[in-house]
Order: structure tokens, then sequence, then C-alpha cells
């Protein structure tokens, strides 16, 4: 059967434990019915379909186990991964700091073109904040990577978290498709009707070059 | 609920499925039309609700109406839930209902319960 999608993308959650990588990738708990089966086996991935710029996207979208640590996940976790938040709790000080042991750690275990985003979760919780807005800014900044910040619980800039990952993810492919495509020993001609297709975004890509 | 296969002739078309399979629940579209294989055979589906947690021994309903996917990413929105045994169970990516079906990590099949899921 002819592949039904364009592009299939593996995404994952890391972060300290509980700054709600599960949340953010399934239902907020607190109103789970937990007397169902699923919720006593737990879910270990999702797999959805967005679109983008007329593309079918597929996500399929890992959460990290509560008990694992930078230390314990290595390269066989990391394995195809194209896209990986990065989740800290705004009210947590601690999960913020590790941030930069998790990107240490991506950096030695994962591809070196995984494209990452940083989130900060629970910014409903603003009475309780600990690291402010500036500062994830900031970091982000430092790591050239995008930041948002979210809620699990109050369903805050979520979707717009993966949306962002998956098209930046799109925009990179897309860009070495083109390159591979101009490389005069790819071994593969350009049509013309292949270029025509994509002038929208081969304008963008110009413009965030 | 039993399975009643007068009432599901209309929904298959060529073998695959006619309209979109969605969440009973939340209306959450599963898979696109004539993307699954229809196919029959008995299975022990463990119910959506369990009187008591038993994970070694949940509550089941025997199941005999299937929708078959070769290919997991065929799926336009599903959670698969951790293995138990020799398979994953399949449910709604947006409510999170299921057991919907499960998943043969053997033979990589997924398959999902025509009762446990609308046509819509
Ligand atoms: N207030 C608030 N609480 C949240 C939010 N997201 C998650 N939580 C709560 O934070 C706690 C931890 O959330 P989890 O999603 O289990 O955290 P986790 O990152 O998966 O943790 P581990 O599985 O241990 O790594 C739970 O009690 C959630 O209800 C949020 O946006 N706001
Ligand atoms: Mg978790």
């Amino acid at each position: 059967m002819a592949k039904t999608y364009d592009y299939l993308f593996k995404l994952l959650l890391i972060g300290d434990s509980g700054v709600g990588k599960t949340c953010i990738l399934f239902r907020f708990s607190e109103d789970a019915f937990n007397t169902t089966f699923i919720s006593t086996i737990g879910i270990d991935f999702k797999i959805r379909t967005i679109d983008l710029d007329g593309k079918k996207i597929k996500l399929q979208i890992w959460d990290t186990a509560g008990q694992e640590r930078f230390r314990t996940i290595t390269t066989a976790y990391y394995r195809g991964a194209m896209g990986i938040m990065l989740v800290y709790d705004i009210t947590n000080e601690k999960s913020f700091e590790n941030i930069k042991n998790w990107i240490r750690n991506i950096e030695e275990n994962a591809s070196a073109d995984v494209e990452k985003m940083l989130l900060g979760n629970k910014c409903e919780l603003e009475e309780k904040r600990q690291v402010s807005k500036e500062r994830g800014e900031q970091l982000a900044i430092e790591y050239g990577i995008k930041f948002i910040e979210t809620s699990a619980k109050a369903s805050i800039r979520v979707e717009e978290a993966f949306y962002t990952l998956a098209r930046d993810i799109k925009a990179k492919m897309e860009k070495k498709l083109v390159s591979k495509l101009y490389t005069p020993r790819g071994g593969h001609q350009l049509k013309a009707s292949e270029l025509q297709k994509k002038p929208t975004s081969w304008l963008s890509r110009c413009t965030i070059l | 609920m039993p399975d009643c296969s007068e009432n599901y002739e209309k929904e298959i078309s060529d073998g695959k499925n006619a309209r979109n399979i969605k969440c009973k629940y939340c209306n959450s579209v599963i898979l696109t039309p004539s993307t699954a294989a229809f196919t029959s055979f008995e299975f022990q589906l463990p119910l959506i609700r369990q009187s008591k947690i038993n994970e070694q021994n949940p509550e089941t309903e025997n199941v005999s109406l299937f929708w078959a996917v070769t290919d997991m990413f065929t799926f336009q929105n599903v959670g698969f839930s951790n293995t138990v045994g020799n398979n994953k169970y399949l449910t709604c990516a947006d409510c999170e209902a299921g057991p919907i079906g499960y998943h043969d990590l053997s033979n990589k099949m997924s398959y999902v319960a025509l009762s446990r899921v609308i046509h819509s």
C-alpha cells in the first residue's frame, strides 16, 4: 500500500522526574480515571498525524520512564530520535539547572543533528515560580534552540510546542533534501517539476539563512 | 456489547473500512477510510473498565471482528501501551480510552476491535 504520509518524525521527551513529561504527552493525570486497564499498564508512545503546509506528518512521541536519569539514558535510547523536548518545571530551580546536564547527555549520545526545544512547564503556577521566563529564554539562546512556556494542566501551548518542533525538523529535512538535489555527484537529476513544488519553503529557508 | 456482524456489513467495502474509524468517547480519528482490512478471529481483549486491578489476570471478553493494520504509521492518531506478554494494547490518542485493540509484536500487525470504536 502507498505511504499515507510525507514525513515520520520520532520525538522524545526528556527532563527531570516530576517536571510533567508524562502529562505533556498524555492526558493530564489528575482527572484520569485510574481503574481502567490502560491506566494500570501505562502508555509507551503515541502516534499523531498533523498537517504542516499541506504535508502529512506522522509524529511518534515517546515519554521517558520516571526513574531514568541522564546518567542512564544512552545511545540506544536516542536511536532514531529526530526531535527532543527538554522539559523543566518553572517552580523547580533544580530541574532548570539540570537542563545543562540533559543537553550534555544528548550531545554525547544522540545524533548530532537532532532538533531540540526547551519547555518550561507548569507555567500556570505563577505564584510558585522559581525560574523566570527570561532565564529560560537566555538558556535557549545560549544553546541556539527554541523556547516556550507550557502548562500541561491548563493546556497552554502544549500543542504549539509540538507543531513548532515538527516544523523545525521538517525545515531541516527539506533543506537537506535540497542540498542533496543540488549536489552534482548526488546521482539524482533534479527535475523542473520537483523544484517548482516547493517555492515557498525555499524562500523561507533563504530568509532564515 | 456482543459483536453483531450484520451491523457492520455496510462498514466494509472491498474488504476495507468504508468510513472513518473514531473513538467512541471523544470522536478522535483513529483510521481514515480504506486503510484497514476486515478480519475475523477470536481474541480475549481486556475490558476497558476493570472492577478490580489485576494486571496478570485482567477481566476480558471474547472479541472476533477486527480491522487489521499492517503498518502502525497508517494510524491517524493512536496510543500504544507498554508491552504485556507479546502484545501492546491500542488506545485512543486523545482520551486514552482503551484497549480498542492490540498490536502483535511478533508479526507487527495491529488489530482494532470493531465493537470498541465507532464508524462515521
Ligand atoms: N500545576 C501543574 N502541575 C503539573 C503540570 N504538569 C504536570 N503536573 C504535575 O506534576 C506531577 C508530575 O508530572 P508527571 O507528568 O508525572 O512528571 P514526569 O516528568 O513524567 O515525571 P517522571 O515520570 O517521574 O519522570 C504530577 O503530579 C502532575 O499532575 C502543569 O502543567 N501544572
Ligand atoms: Mg513520567
